[in-house]
């Protein structure tokens, strides 16, 4: 019974009254039949109240009137002289059920009654505890897009409908076959919820319970648009703070060789200079050099912006440790000035020849430029699970602990004056590229630079 | 001459000793100070950025001791350090890349101004600064100047061809308590260009070193 009295009035729950109120009557009925024996009659008959009270609470008064009715034509049928009849035999009986209905009206109203403020109540409360668990976990931080199912299944309890749907934006946009309500504040549409139709039963429910989740909904998702923009405005800034200094460092790095390229071709070209066979010979070493250094300068630049746009393009294959690093010794012109290690049995490395290649002529020019010109350059190359990992290391001053990650940003300037230009950012690019990575040791007496590569053929993957 | 680019340092000290100089070079601020400190120059030629420091501290710690000219090799993007040395007491500038003879001609000028002392009657083409006198004549007719007007031109006559900062003009002229207020100095600058200049918009004398200053020079 308790489970009945719970239920609200749905189109399935008419059925459920009829019965429980024809059980009711039925019950009662019983129970004055069996008391018959021992009590008058007559003063039984407001045992129906049992009947009426209970149909009054769960039903309303829509049910209890007929129930009322009812119990007083069953009770004069069953149990009053002449009984099997409608006819009284006594005439102050008339009075008696006549009293018996007012009192059961009376009653069953002012149950209905409480019940509805109950219910009220109760509705009020879970609307109020929706919008608060709504408030506090969308202005709490958590997404509004993430938080959007659980909203909508709370959302759906306290509208007494089985489901509902909430969806965003501008536009009215309901489920087919669902019954929208659009999500209104201020004239501004923030989204709409649909519910399965004819939705929800309570109209004064929708009018008072949507607009606050509406305006609840409409701070969340303004503060996200606010902190995304933050966030956009904040990347945009920093982007444009590495660009400005990408661009002042390559205008620098330009310029350097630009000038001893003009100095040195204005002084061949000047006649009033008294240059001997050594000086201008001097100079002309100076365009090349010069020239071969801006060159390398536009190459990194365009390996930069190729690898920034993800243009890269690796094509992998199988190439052993011992050709790579061969290579990058021979484009160096090595000649024994950095000690190699590589055992004969590391297995071939998966990577794109060209890519491998500047990668370790980056890192050993690197370390040649800081190892100076007494210095020690190592590279030692030993497997490791299904990579191979690169060891190159200099004895020079070594990259403090707080900068082994800045050193890959382009034109990464030290406290202590170093200038990293782009080799390093290359370099990396280029292993991340190719299935590998690149990073740096914070090692007392040189800096290390370690390089992983993948040794084995990736795994097929599905396409 | 201070440089950490190696080859920049040899065609510039070739270039320089094929002119006629004797050059020493450095390649920090350290070795510049050690080796200006040691073998005094007769000239400077400064870069900018340098490894353990920039050319504003060389600049600055040379003129503690010593008048000698400096010229300061900037670049595109430097303004702000370039404007810096100029008031560190830098007394010119060659934007990289430059043409040799172009820093063999500003080096001329400095050593030029570093020798002789200022005649008291500077004369420049058409115009006759007596700065004895207090007399500014153009085409030989004598001009009215306002009291700062004649300062200002006065100053440009002692430093002629030295390129000269915002702030150190309104220092000199205004007082130690100027010395950002350029927006008065342009003004002052076209009243001075209207009353000596044949064509103010066309400067042939006062001439504007955009971001940077003003210099007196010999008409070409």
């Amino acid at each position: 019974m308790a489970s009945l009295l719970r239920r609200g009035t749905g189109g399935g729950d008419v059925v459920v009254g009829v019965l429980a109120s024809i059980g009711a009557v039925a019950l009662v009925s019983v129970v004055i039949g069996v008391l018959d024996q021992w009590a008058p009659v007559l003063g039984l008959g407001s045992l129906y109240v049992f009947a009426v009270l209970p149909i009054a609470i769960g039903w309303g008064l829509a049910y209890a009137l007929p129930v009322a009715v009812a119990s007083m034509l069953v009770f004069n049928w069953l149990f009053l002289p002449p009984t099997h009849t409608f006819h009284l035999r006594e005439g102050e009986n008339w009075l008696v059920l006549v009293l018996y209905l007012v009192v059961a009206v009376v009653t069953s109203e002012l149950a209905a009654r409480a019940r509805r403020r109950a219910r009220y109540a109760e509705q009020r409360e879970r609307e109020a505890a929706l919008l608060a668990a709504v408030a506090s976990s969308l202005l709490g931080g958590g997404a509004v897009t993430d938080e959007l199912d659980g909203i909508a299944t709370r959302a759906a309890a306290v509208l007494g409908v089985a489901h509902a749907w909430i969806a965003l934006g501008d536009e009215v946009t309901t489920l087919p076959g669902a019954a929208g309500f659009p999500l209104r504040v201020d004239g501004r549409n923030v989204g709409t919820l649909s519910t399965p139709p004819p939705g929800p039963a309570d109209g004064a429910v929708v009018r008072r319970f949507l607009p606050a989740l509406a305006s609840l909904l409409a701070v969340a998702i303004d503060r996200e648009q606010l902190e995304r923009e933050v966030l956009e405005a904040e990347a945009l800034r920093r982007s444009d703070a590495i660009k400005t200094n990408v661009l002042r460092a390559v205008s620098h790095d330009l310029r350097s060789p630009l000038t001893a390229i003009a100095a040195a071709a204005g002084g061949l070209d000047s006649p009033g200079l008294q240059l001997d066979e050594s000086d201008r010979s001097a100079l002309v070493d100076t365009i090349v050099v010069e020239t071969a250094r801006l060159d390398r300068m536009v190459r990194d630049l365009l390996d930069l912006s190729r690898l920034e746009a993800g243009a890269a393009d690796p094509l992998r294959e199988l190439w052993s440790v011992d050709e790579i690093v061969g290579a990058a010794l021979d484009q160096l012109q090595d000649e024994g000035g950095t000690v190699v290690d590589v055992p004969a049995d590391l297995p071939p490395v998966m990577v794109d020849a060209g890519h491998a290649h500047r990668i370790l002529v980056n890192l050993l020019e690197n370390a040649h430029r800081h190892a100076g010109a007494d210095g020690h350059v190592r590279i030692v190359a030993t497997p490791r699970g299904e990579t191979v990992v690169i060891r190159v290391s200099d004895d020079g001053p070594g990259i403090p602990e707080a900068d082994v990650e800045a050193v890959f940003q382009p034109f990464w300037r030290s406290a202590a004056g170093g200038l990293t230009g782009l080799g390093l950012a290359i370099a990396r690019g280029f292993a991340e590229e190719n299935g590998g990575s690149l990073s740096a040791d914070a090692t007392e007496g040189g800096a290390t630079l370690v390089l992983t590569l993948p040794a084995t053929p990736p795994a097929a993957s599905p396409p | 001459m201070v440089d950490d680019e190696p080859q920049i340092l040899r065609a510039l000290t070739t270039n320089l000793r094929g002119a006629g100089y004797e050059v020493a070079t450095a390649a920090s601020v350290a070795e510049a100070l050690a080796e200006a400190a040691m073998r005094p120059p007769d000239a400077v030629i400064l870069d900018l950025l340098l490894p353990d420091g920039n050319g504003t501290d060389v600049c600055r710690e040379l003129r503690r001791w010593s008048d000698v000219p400096v010229i300061v090799l900037s670049a595109v993007g430097d303004e702000t350090e370039k404007v810096a040395a100029l008031d560190a007491g830098a007394d010119d500038y060659v934007t990289k890349p430059f043409g040799i003879d172009e820093l063999l001609a500003r080096l001329r000028a400095s050593l030029r101004r570093a020798t002789h002392a200022t005649e008291p009657v500077v004369r420049l083409g058409d115009l006759v600064v007596d700065l004895e006198k207090r007399l500014v004549l153009v085409r030989g007719e004598p001009v009215q100047l306002t009291p700062h007007e004649y300062e200002m031109l006065a100053l440009f006559a002692r430093n002629v061809g030295k390129l000269l900062t915002h702030p150190t003009i309104l220092r000199e002229v205004w007082g130690p308590g100027y010395g950002d207020e350029s927006h008065y100095l342009h003004v002052y600058i076209s009243q001075l260009r209207r009353k000596i200049e044949a064509e103010p918009t066309r400067p042939r004398y006062l001439l504007t070193e955009p971001g940077a200053g003003y210099r007196l020079v010999e008409p070409s």
